[in-house]
């Protein structure tokens, strides 16, 4: 299916102006001054940001016509290998530390990426984890989650 | 003449060099701040000799401020939240092969805007101290959106005015998230502990501008490098005429809003920035890589490096959280800021204060030796890039603090960025609404309590007329110009 590019624009409007109701109606909770202070600025802020919301969503039901293709990425594979990556090195960050999962996704990535050289894959991995040992390490004392050195 | 001989001593100057170096690395790394680093080393200096502890702690507050425009101009990817706007011009300028203008701009700039700043703080740091207790929350609510003003020069005539101003009020809503300062009270944690401080800045910085970049280039089809980059950034090529003028706007914006207690070298990097847009001759060079603007930002960050320590030493009013970090380290040592830091320690304070054009002076070598070098980052094959850079924005994104929480939220912002860029929405303005809504929430809520809930008080103050005054012209002129253009291009098509 072929999303447009004026159809996620228009989707991504409707979620703000739901956004900036719910937002809004959250002030009538706040109580006390102080906090009923806050209650005016999130007000402008909601106010704003649906007022604003709803003139783009006029505009863009009045004026678009256009039927451009919305394209996240060029090589959807590669950008999901990229983000699903991400997230795998993030979860594991916290089981098994920073080192083991660096060591297995820059080269995992590099290799996902098309790039095939051997030796500057392993160079560059074991100079970024090197670095990272004895600068954040060593040197700024940063508590790295995981096995310890 | 004493102070001078203690700062140009061979341990002085090697702690001096040591800690430039330092800073500029630190400064260099997307997640590592000078607060962190000077914060860190606060206890280390315990057991130095207090003037050299207190340099090497200035050597990293002034390289580190510099060293967030090296991974801006080169990578998108602001070391510090104050060089968001250097990359905003510089990276286009690296992609077109003119990194190295843009890296030898940024040096420049930083080392004329700190070195004026330090200056300010030798000759007037006491005077410039009383007049910055005048600043009251109002006058803090207005300096925000003065920085706020930035947002509608983001817009152009490839972007939306409108979506401009939503982005800024999507980081507006995000940053209201967390602890509510006045009353203590949770607003939308959804109970989520990790959401109590808030959506912190630098992960959500990170994936707007490094991580986005990374997706983006592990999206292309192929993966083709310009070694043209590599011919053009070897020519030397000369600073662009009126520069300096940029640079001195910069330098005095920074210098002032530094003095301010609370105010940080983000929000004087955005006004010098926008100010330079106002009076610049090629306003619609801005955002496609205008060494102007860079001039303008970096000298405005650096000038904050002065400014900040004028309340601190004489007050003991922090001007921001790395001064705070030097109180600390100040206090340890026995020195507690007041006029006594300008009598009975002289012999230590006024070396740490020169100390600092030394450390200005170290990293403008540093920067002017390496730009070149540093410009050829350019030709790195993006399939070892993207990797590369993916890990360090999930490091940094953990070393703020020490959260994995954070790094979902990095993910989060770099993919939820994505699709708004797409749709034509400005991430710049979204991280200036993130980073200056705290600021404006803090000033406009302190105020409104202070004016029993009138909102004359931000009109009362003399200060404030003025600088109601300055953020007329620098809206009303931009609207006016987009407003016309706008109407212009309806007449067009009709």
């Amino acid at each position: 299916m072929v999303i447009s590019k004026k159809t996620v624009d228009r989707a991504v409007l409707i979620g703000l102006i739901l956004l900036a109701v719910l937002l809004f109606s959250s002030t009538s909770e706040y109580k006390g001054i102080a906090q009923k202070t806050s209650a005016k600025y999130v007000q402008f802020l909601a106010v704003s940001l649906g007022l604003l919301s709803a003139i783009q969503l006029t505009y863009s039901l009045w004026k678009d016509r256009s039927q451009t293709r919305f394209v996240l990425s060029g090589n959807p594979l590669r950008f999901a290998i990229l983000i699903v990556a991400m997230i795998l090195f993030a979860m594991a960050f916290e089981a098994v530390g920073f080192f083991i999962p660096a060591a297995i996704f820059i080269p995992c990535i590099a290799v996902a990426l098309g790039y095939t050289r051997a030796i500057p894959i392993i160079l560059t991995t074991i100079a970024i984890l090197a670095f990272v040992y004895l600068v954040f390490v060593q040197l700024l004392a940063v508590n790295l989650p995981g096995i310890s050195f | 003449m004493e102070h001078i001989q203690t700062v140009f001593s061979f341990s002085s100057l090697l702690t001096i060099i040591i800690g430039t170096i330092a800073g500029v690395a630190v400064g260099g790394m997307p997640g590592l701040t000078a607060t962190m680093a000077v914060g860190l080393l606060v206890p280390f200096t315990y057991t130095m000799d207090p003037t050299l502890g207190l340099m090497l702690l200035g050597g990293i507050y002034c390289g580190a401020m510099y060293g967030g425009s090296i991974p801006a101009i080169l990578l998108n990817t602001p070391g510090t939240p104050a060089a968001v706007a250097t990359a905003i011009e510089g990276y286009p300028m690296a992609k077109s092969g003119r990194g190295a203008l843009a890296l030898k701009v940024s040096v420049i700039a930083s080392f004329v805007g700190g070195t004026f700043s330090v200056l300010i703080l030798l000759l007037f740091a006491p005077v410039l101290a009383q007049q910055a207790l005048k600043f009251g929350p109002a006058e803090t609510f207005l300096l925000a959106i003065m920085g706020l003003a930035g947002i509608i020069s983001i817009a152009d005539e490839n972007s939306s005015l409108i979506k401009a101003i939503i982005a800024g009020l999507i980081g507006m809503i995000i940053a209201v998230i967390g602890t509510d300062d006045m009353s203590g009270s949770l607003r939308y944690t959804m109970g989520v502990i990790e959401l109590i401080d808030g959506v912190d800045f630098m992960p959500a910085l990170i994936g707007l501008f490094s991580m986005i970049q990374m997706l983006e280039l592990a999206g292309q089809k192929t993966h083709k490098i310009d070694t043209s980059v590599l011919n053009q950034t070897s020519k030397k090529e000369k600073l662009p005429k009126g520069i300096s003028k940029y640079i001195a706007l910069g330098s005095g914006t920074g210098t002032v809003i530094g003095v301010l207690p609370g105010e940080g070298a983000t929000i004087a990097a955005f006004i010098s920035y926008n100010f330079s847009k106002r009076i610049s001759k090629v306003k619609e060079l801005f955002g496609k890589g205008n060494p102007e603007g860079i001039a303008a930002a970096e000298s405005g960050n650096n000038g904050c490096v002065g400014g900040s320590l004028v309340p601190t030493i004489t007050l003991g009013i922090p001007g921001n959280s790395v001064a705070a970090a030097l109180m600390g380290a100040f206090i340890i040592h026995g020195m507690i800021p007041g006029p006594e830091l300008f009598n009975e320690y002289a012999d230590r304070t006024y070396p740490f204060i020169i100390s600092m054009f030394v450390a200005n002076g170290v990293f403008l070598i540093v920067g002017l030796t390496l730009a070149p070098y540093l410009a050829r980052v350019a030709l790195v094959p993006p399939a070892i890039m993207v990797p590369v850079v993916a890990t360090f924005a999930v490091l940094g994104s953990y070393a703020l603090n020490n959260a994995v929480f954070d790094v979902y939220v990095m993910i989060v912002f770099a993919l939820g960025g994505l699709i708004i860029k797409r749709i034509g929405f400005s991430l710049e303005a979204l991280i200036l609404g993130l980073i200056l809504g705290p600021i404006a929430e803090g000033g406009f809520s302190q105020g409104m309590i202070i004016g029993h809930g009138s909102p004359w008080i931000f009109f009362e103050s003399t200060i404030a007329k003025i600088m109601w005054v300055i953020i007329f012209i620098l809206l009303v002129p931009p609207l006016y110009s987009y407003l016309k253009t706008f109407v212009f291009n309806k007449e067009k098509n009709a």
